[in-house]
């Protein structure tokens, strides 16, 4: 009795502690196939899943071999991007749609010093052309609602019904960004909730994957021995850890100044191999641009030269970098969080230096009163349209992404599996069929999806692009899964990881953010298209259209982007923090204290049982030695 | 399918958990593996015996490194030798509804190898080369079962025993999904 009520109470403390993280290679294959096909359907979003521990746990995703998490990851920005797209759709896309049916179709001024601009081609296109254009982002595509060129500063005012286009266009690009970014830190909130609540995951590590890594459900020789090498690696990750910190521990003095000037020196070479990436992109671009005139095949070569350059980069620094990896001898966990740094810092890099150099040429290096930007403040004669420029490049870095994937599955991976199915000679074996490396399909999401973000003012339509994009990326990786890929053997332990891949993708926010806020405050919108053609920066429509408004909101609107207001607002805020930050705080130590006092209450109540069992059987016995 | 009403009586069919329905095609399965032994009519308590050669060819269990441990545990004799009680219990414990306090005490029994009711040392070396198949070296294998122990024993005596084991179960959520076996 005794003991069925202890079990009771340690069954009760031991779940809400449960670690829920879930190695998802633990499962047999088939098992997560059929989890996949079931649940992660992304047209399913709606459908309401059982909350069982198991789905708990997937839905905090923790890493570990996670697969599963990748997959919820991308149904996750599908969402997100789903619902931008109606949005923008709702309050930009529709009215323009309707004020464009209703009156008179944007028309394009054919005089004046800055607002000359033709984007239609002349004479006769050539058939292929269009889908060239459809490729480019020029042609017909780039006079369309596809680009901010498109959108007219139409401003409808009747007796009961106004609506501003320009101020809608504004305020739904604000609005985006800020419900992007409640998406994601209510969803980085519940990664830390739960790394706070489970404290930390190297708790029983071997002593779980002993007693609970065998999966009793394995069917078949081949899944058998699978199991069994996973099992095998994991141990020796975790035997490698402790062989390093008992090596790093014993390291002379002098091998230590060796080792850390060896870390130093491959710091800095992995930093110039980001630097001679950088700068590769910057001529590309340069080039690129310089060369837009160009047509036909060449031309779209020329076109997609920068992104050309930067897929490369992102393959090839990386694979350095690994060989990098070989000399710094960090342990195993490390180098994965480093080569996942480095490759973190590559991408939004390369992403930087394209926005960099296309600033660069837009404003003359920022100099106003050079030759060419003197007229219109921007570099009229390139660029009569600036805006619709950039969008055409961010248009073209998704298009590519997402041609370079399908290129892939269909060029790459399906022969490879064919041949190293099909044939038996030993390069082939060795090199194996496809493995699905997590980290660095995760990071070309955050890049994709930060390249979405920058590009939304200029591109509206680049939501709905980027939904449809990871729809098709979704069921091309699902197949490339089920047929192409063998499990990971190698399952490298991160529980950090998914608030790592979230706090990348909100830098990635920041940076988009940046740039759209250099944009509406600073830079001067072109004055031959958009719906701000009349203003010196776009986010002076806001000033004039607050004179319309009644004096008690524009007193109260006054009243808020002032000092008296704003001040007293950032001291809350940061007490507020502080608060929180303590709380926090407060919360963590206080599960370590209740983890070691339940232990504590387990151990004496075994005791006891002990002892009452001892003293009962005791008393059964004629002679009894207690 | 056969007469069902006259292979078990009301009695037998109330002392089988399984599940209404899946004891038929436990049955069914176990009468497979040897026709000529296993008669049709359960209702008079044959005293029927299956070989362990015959259990641990089922598909099932066939590539399971741990099969001879399940079907020791499971059988009358510990010798693997199993009754269709012995075998209806084994898939009983080993299917979703089962308990995870008896799922647990079970494991217990399966990697408790000298069955002393402790896992010491010698026990989770085995468990460990059944795990990788022994490709541990010997030192490897040392320091695993060094940190299990560590990790594992509340009471300091240097072996697992049951309470030790279920609490470190407790501690992992996928347990009852891997500790089962479809059929």
């Amino acid at each position: 009795m005794l003991l069925f009520m202890l079990l009771n109470v340690c069954t009760v403390g031991g779940s809400y502690f449960t670690q829920i993280e879930l190695n998802m290679m633990t499962k047999s294959s088939d098992v997560v196939k059929n989890d996949i096909k079931n649940n992660l359907n992304p047209f399913n979003i709606f459908k309401t899943h059982k909350t069982s521990p198991l789905t708990l746990g997937l839905y905090s995703w923790n890493f570990g071999g996670g697969v599963q998490s990748y997959f919820l990851f991308l149904k996750f920005l599908v969402i997100l991007n789903f619902v931008s797209f109606l949005l923008i759709g709702g309050f930009v896309l529709i009215p323009s749609i309707v004020f464009n049916s209703l009156g008179e179709p944007p028309k394009l001024e054919s005089s004046g010093n800055c607002t000359i601009y033709e984007p239609n081609p002349q004479g006769l296109v050539v058939f292929y052309e269009y889908f060239l254009h459809l490729l480019s982002g020029t042609g017909f595509i780039e006079y369309s609602y596809m680009f901010y060129g498109y959108y007219d500063n139409t401003v409808v005012e009747d007796s009961s019904f106004s609506y501003n286009i320009p101020v809608a266009y504004l305020s739904t690009a604000v609005f985006y960004f800020a419900f992007c970014e409640y998406l994601l830190i209510s969803r980085m909130g519940k990664a830390t909730r739960v790394a706070v609540t489970t404290g930390g995951s190297d708790v029983s590590n071997y002593s779980l994957i002993v007693f609970t890594g065998w999966d009793f459900g394995c069917l078949g020789g081949k899944a058998t021995k699978l199991k069994q090498r996973n099992i095998y690696y994991r141990l020796q990750v975790d035997l490698e850890e402790e062989r390093l910190k008992k090596h790093a521990a014993s390291l002379t003095m002098c091998k230590k100044v060796t080792l850390y000037s060896l870390r130093v020196l491959s710091f800095f070479v992995a930093l110039g191999l980001v630097a001679a990436a950088c700068y590769s992109i910057f001529e590309a671009t340069k080039f690129s641009q310089d060369n837009s005139d160009k047509e036909g095949i060449l031309g779209l070569i020329y076109e997609y030269l920068p992104s050309i350059v930067i897929t490369a980069g992102n393959f090839l620094v990386p694979l350095l970098c690994d060989q990098l990896a070989l000399l710094e001898k960090y342990s195993p966990s490390s180098t994965v969080i480093v080569a996942l740094l480095r490759a973190v810092i590559l991408r939004l890099a390369s992403l930087c230096i394209l926005l960099f150099t296309l600033w660069d040429q837009i404003t003359c290096k920022g100099n106003q009163n050079d030759d060419e930007c003197n007229e219109c403040h921007y570099n009229y004669q390139e660029y009569p349209c600036w805006e619709t420029r950039v969008g055409q490049e961010m248009y073209k870095l998704t298009l590519f992404d997402l041609l370079v994937n399908i290129a892939l599955l269909v060029l790459v991976e399906f022969p490879r599996r064919m041949v190293v199915d099909n044939t038996s000679c030993k390069l082939s074996q060795w090199v194996g069929r496809q493995e699905f490396v997590v980290p660095s399909n995760v990071l070309g999401l955050v890049y994709g999806q930060t390249v979405v973000w920058t590009g939304a003012l200029f591109c509206p339509l680049l939501p709905l692009l980027n939904t449809a994009k990871f729809v098709i990326l979704f069921y091309c990786k699902k197949i490339t899964l089920f047929y192409n890929c063998r499990p990971a053997l190698r399952t490298f332990r991160s529980t950090s990881s998914s608030f790592f891949f979230l706090a990348v993708l909100l830098f990635g926010w920041i940076i988009a953010l940046v740039v759209m806020i250099y944009s509406v405050a600073v830079m001067h919108p072109s004055q031959a298209c958009g719906p701000f053609r009349s203003f010196d920066n776009m986010w002076q429509i806001v000033p004039n259209s607050t004179y319309y408004l009644p004096d008690v909101t524009k007193e109260f609107i006054f009243f808020i982007g002032s000092q008296a207001f704003s001040v007293p607002l950032s001291a809350l805020s940061c007490v507020v923090m502080c608060y929180v930050i303590a709380l926090a705080s407060i919360h963590g130590r206080s599960v370590v204290m209740l983890k070691a006092q339940l232990k504590l209450v387990c151990l004496s109540f075994f005791f006891i049982y002990n002892q009452m069992f001892n003293s009962f059987s005791c008393l059964m016995q004629p002679i009894c030695y207690p | 399918m056969g007469n069902k009403q006259t292979i078990f009586t009301a009695q037998q069919l109330d002392a089988y958990q399984v599940g209404y329905g899946s004891h038929f095609l436990l049955f069914y399965r176990y009468r497979d593996l040897a026709p000529q032994l296993v008669p049709l009519d359960y209702t008079n308590q044959p005293d029927v015996k299956l070989p362990y050669e015959l259990i641990g060819s089922m598909p099932e269990l066939k590539d399971n490194p741990f099969r001879q441990r399940i079907a020791e545990v499971f059988s009358e004799d510990g010798e693997g030798n199993m009754t269709l009680d012995d075998f209806l219990d084994m898939f009983s414990v080993l299917s979703e509804m089962a308990p995870r306090d008896l799922k647990a005490y079970y494991a217990f029994k399966i990697y408790d190898f000298n069955n002393d009711d402790f896992i010491c040392k010698s026990d989770l070396e085995k468990t460990l080369n059944k795990l990788t198949r022994n490709e541990l070296t010997e030192d490897e294998v040392k320091m695993v079962c060094e940190k299990v122990i560590d990790e594992a024993d509340l009471d300091n005596d240097g072996r697992l025993s049951l309470e030790d084991f279920q609490n470190m179960i407790n501690r992992a959520p996928d347990f009852l999904s891997t500790f089962h076996i479809r059929i």
